[in-house]
């Protein structure tokens, strides 16, 4: 079947199976390599894209099924240079082997549209479908509240400006 | 010469071919209904599909066709009060609304504590709680909670209209349901929580995120005096094939002065009258034993929700 996908704000027909998900579209279609395969099935999130702002697995969200809504790939948060929270996860050493990295920022960045100014406990809660074997999240939690931190102030520096 | 590097081999690949004939948008409730009544039990209704799509994956099921109601957001997405006090969960609901239902959070807490622990925000996002029901895992977290307070499921068919059936009655089985190949789940409705009762939902697990329960279990306490049990109602998940209400443990308190002594005995109780399996996340002993400290603990959590001490009775 064809579907239209919208993905990164960029409408893209595509032939997929009725069965396809929308990880192997989004891979072998699309060629939009960022988004990555861990589990398969739900468990470590390293999958994770946007779907109209709201994080999804998509190794197990159909590929029709996600025709009609927006969706948000790391490639696409990156478009015009790495975002806050991928500044802050460098600078703060958020990332070891870096394969958990492209789920773990478009589920921060999804927390971060939603909440501004999150505690620790939101970022915990928030990450609580991503897993890292690596890091032991404390720099990805720190790299959190830094992004958040330096919107925040950037906002307070607009405002006067 | 340079030793020759043993080959990296790949394990096979996860991806199966599977194909499904046909996927149907259904623009309206009723194009949902006729499409299933058209495919004669072929067909599967797609929401959020985190169970369904990975089941299908596995070729665990084999739908011809998939019926995507994603598109009925209007009709379905949505959590409504009636005005004697009924609440209304819209078939495509999801656990995340649900977690942040105000209503929900101040009248019905164990759900909105079951929902905020099924899988991840990942699932949360899309799974909804109609898909938990239907997917009658012995241990799916919203069961239990959904039990305790008598949730009415609502299907609804082409041929035959609406109709409601108790929770109790819809899971028949081991990730079985009493629902025809023509119906469809479209709402679940919650009874107003009488005067002076407070609901608790507890879990245990390897970790305390993202975890299928190794138990659960959910109270409903309603106190009739400062010491009197009007009635406790107590269900349990991950503790046999299907989750059900403990109807002897929850006559032992009816009426009751609610005594530690009587706690341990209902406890206790419960801990031999469930039928747990070995598998892989634990042992049937173990949930034997850890099932009445949940019994005990969430007697402890109505208590404190309701601001009742009792002398005597503590965490054991």
């Amino acid at each position: 079947m064809k579907i239209n996908l919208k993905v990164n704000g960029i409408l893209e027909e595509v032939e997929v199976d009725a069965s396809a998900v929308l990880l192997d579209v989004l891979r072998d279609k699309l060629h939009l390599t960022g988004t990555k395969e861990g589990c398969r099935e739900g468990e470590c999130g390293a999958c994770t894209v946007l779907i109209d702002g709201q994080p999804v697995d998509s190794c197990l969200y159909s590929a029709a099924a996600a025709a009609n809504a927006e969706i948000e790939t790391v490639e696409g948060i990156s478009a015009n240079g790495l975002s806050a929270i991928q500044k802050a996860m460098v600078e703060e050493g958020g990332i070891q082997c870096g394969f958990c990295t492209p789920g773990i920022v478009m589920t921060l960045t999804a927390l971060l549209r939603q909440n501004a100014d999150p505690t620790p406990q939101d970022v915990a809660v928030a990450l609580n479908g991503n897993i890292c074997r690596c890091t032991g999240y404390s720099r990805i939690v720190s790299a959190t509240l830094k992004a958040a931190k330096n919107a925040m102030a950037q906002k307070a520096g607009d405002a006067h400006a | 010469m340079s030793p020759t590097r043993p080959l990296i081999l790949l394990p096979p690949s996860g991806k199966r071919q599977v194909t499904v004939m046909d996927f149907i948008y259904a623009q309206k409730l009723e194009e949902a209904l006729d499409a299933l009544r058209s495919q004669a039990g072929r067909a599967k209704v797609l929401a959020g599909g985190t169970d369904l799509m990975i089941q299908i994956a596995r070729g665990e099921k084999q739908p011809q066709a998939l019926i995507f109601i994603g598109q009925l957001k209007d009709d379905l997405a949505t959590i409504s009060l009636s005005q004697d006090g009924y609440l209304n969960i819209g078939a495509l609901v999801t656990h995340r609304q649900i977690c942040a239902d105000r209503h929900i959070q101040a009248n019905y807490p164990a759900l909105a504590t079951a929902s905020a622990s099924v899988g991840g925000w990942q699932t949360q996002s899309v799974g909804t709680l109609a898909g938990n029901i239907c997917n009658a895992s012995p241990a799916a977290d919203t069961i239990p909670p959904l039990l305790v307070h008598e949730a009415v499921v609502t299907v609804q068919s082409a041929a035959r209209g609406l109709r409601d059936v108790l929770l109790e009655h819809f899971i028949t089985g081991r990730r079985q349901i009493a629902i025809e190949n023509d119906e469809m789940v479209v709402g679940i409705t919650l009874a107003p929580p009488p005067a002076d009762t407070a609901d608790a939902y507890l879990k245990v697990g390897r970790r305390k995120a993202m975890e299928v329960a190794i138990a659960g279990l959910a109270m409903r306490l309603t106190m009739a005096g400062p010491e009197t049990v009007g009635e406790l109602r107590v269900a349990t998940c991950a503790t046999g094939p299907v989750s059900r209400r403990a109807s002897e443990v929850e006559a032992l308190f009816s009426g009751q002065k609610l005594t530690n002594e009587l706690v341990t005995q209902g406890a206790s109780l419960l801990g031999r009258m469930i039928q747990p399996i070995d598998d892989t996340r634990a042992s049937a002993e173990y949930r034997k034993l850890v099932i009445p400290k949940l019994f005990r603990g969430a007697v402890l959590e109505c208590l404190a929700k309701l601001g009742i001490a009792i002398s005597g009775l503590e965490k054991s």
